[in-house]
């Protein structure tokens, strides 16, 4: 079994830093939820589809070729069981699993903790639409089997430069 | 998200780069040899992972070492001192 390697000839992505990789990652899961907030509020606004058609592109764009990129550098792995992974990249891909766990963790509770704030201090209704339930569902979809290879890709440390 | 990555276990200081440089080796052929990625001979030599025990006693074995001649919890004299002053010692006994 041959451990997954970078090789020297690899591409830039996968020579990206760790630095740039956090910022690709946060991008790239926040790009998509971004693109529902900007519709949402553009929805209530009577700006042009002019200016709303390329912001919109714009965050999906982002959220495309970051998961790209992403998944380029991360090379399945973050996936499970992890065949051909070594001892160190198992327990690497183990603890970007366990981020990924938190930040999920956190962004329901967040999620319920703003709800409860909306509804019960505000009393302000939220109204669970085709709309809401379509940005949900996307985001669940596309940004839930993403993030174990956005938590790696932001953990796993810059690599030794000597073959 | 730093949190995670830190680091929990305390250091463990190993000699694999001076090894790895005697025998001529590079990276990659360690880690072949070992059954490991190449970056991981690199981490474990910049000491920034511990290396499993079944790791640690198969690299021993590459080298045909005891494990502690390669890992230690302390840091290691340098080889060079410790080969000089062997020499310095035998020199000294034999007049």
């Amino acid at each position: 079994m041959t451990p997954r390697t970078l090789t020297r000839d690899g591409s830039r992505i996968e020579r990206l830093s760790r630095r740039n990789r956090r910022i690709i990652a946060a991008a790239t899961l926040l790009g998509l939820p971004a693109m529902f907030a900007w519709s949402a509020i553009m929805a209530g606004t009577s700006v042009p589809s002019v200016v709303w058609g390329p912001v919109t592109f714009m965050l999906i764009g982002i959220t495309l070729v970051g998961s790209l990129v992403l998944y380029r550098f991360i090379q399945h792995r973050a996936d499970m069981p992890g065949a051909g992974l070594d001892e160190r990249q198992r327990q690497l891909r183990d603890a970007a699993w366990i981020l990924s766990y938190e930040i999920l963790a956190a962004v329901v509770v967040a999620a319920v903790a703003i709800a409860a704030v909306a509804v019960l201090g505000f009393g302000h209704p939220i109204v669970l639409d085709a709309n809401l339930m379509s940005a949900v569902a996307i985001s669940v979809g596309v940004l839930l089997p993403l993030l174990p290879a956005a938590a790696l890709a932001a953990i796993e440390p810059d690599p030794p430069t000597e073959i | 998200m730093a949190r995670i990555a830190e680091r929990v276990e305390p250091i463990l200081h190993n000699r694999l780069a001076v090894l790895r440089a005697e025998r001529g080796l590079s990276r990659q052929e360690l880690a072949d040899a070992l059954g490991v990625n190449y970056q991981t001979i690199g981490y474990l030599e910049r000491s920034e992972y511990n290396p499993s025990l079944d790791l640690a006693l198969r690299t021993a074995e590459y080298f045909g070492l005891p494990v502690e001649a390669i890992f230690s919890r302390r840091p290691f004299a340098l080889m060079s001192d410790q080969l000089y002053a062997s020499t310095t010692r035998a020199d000294t006994a034999n007049g």
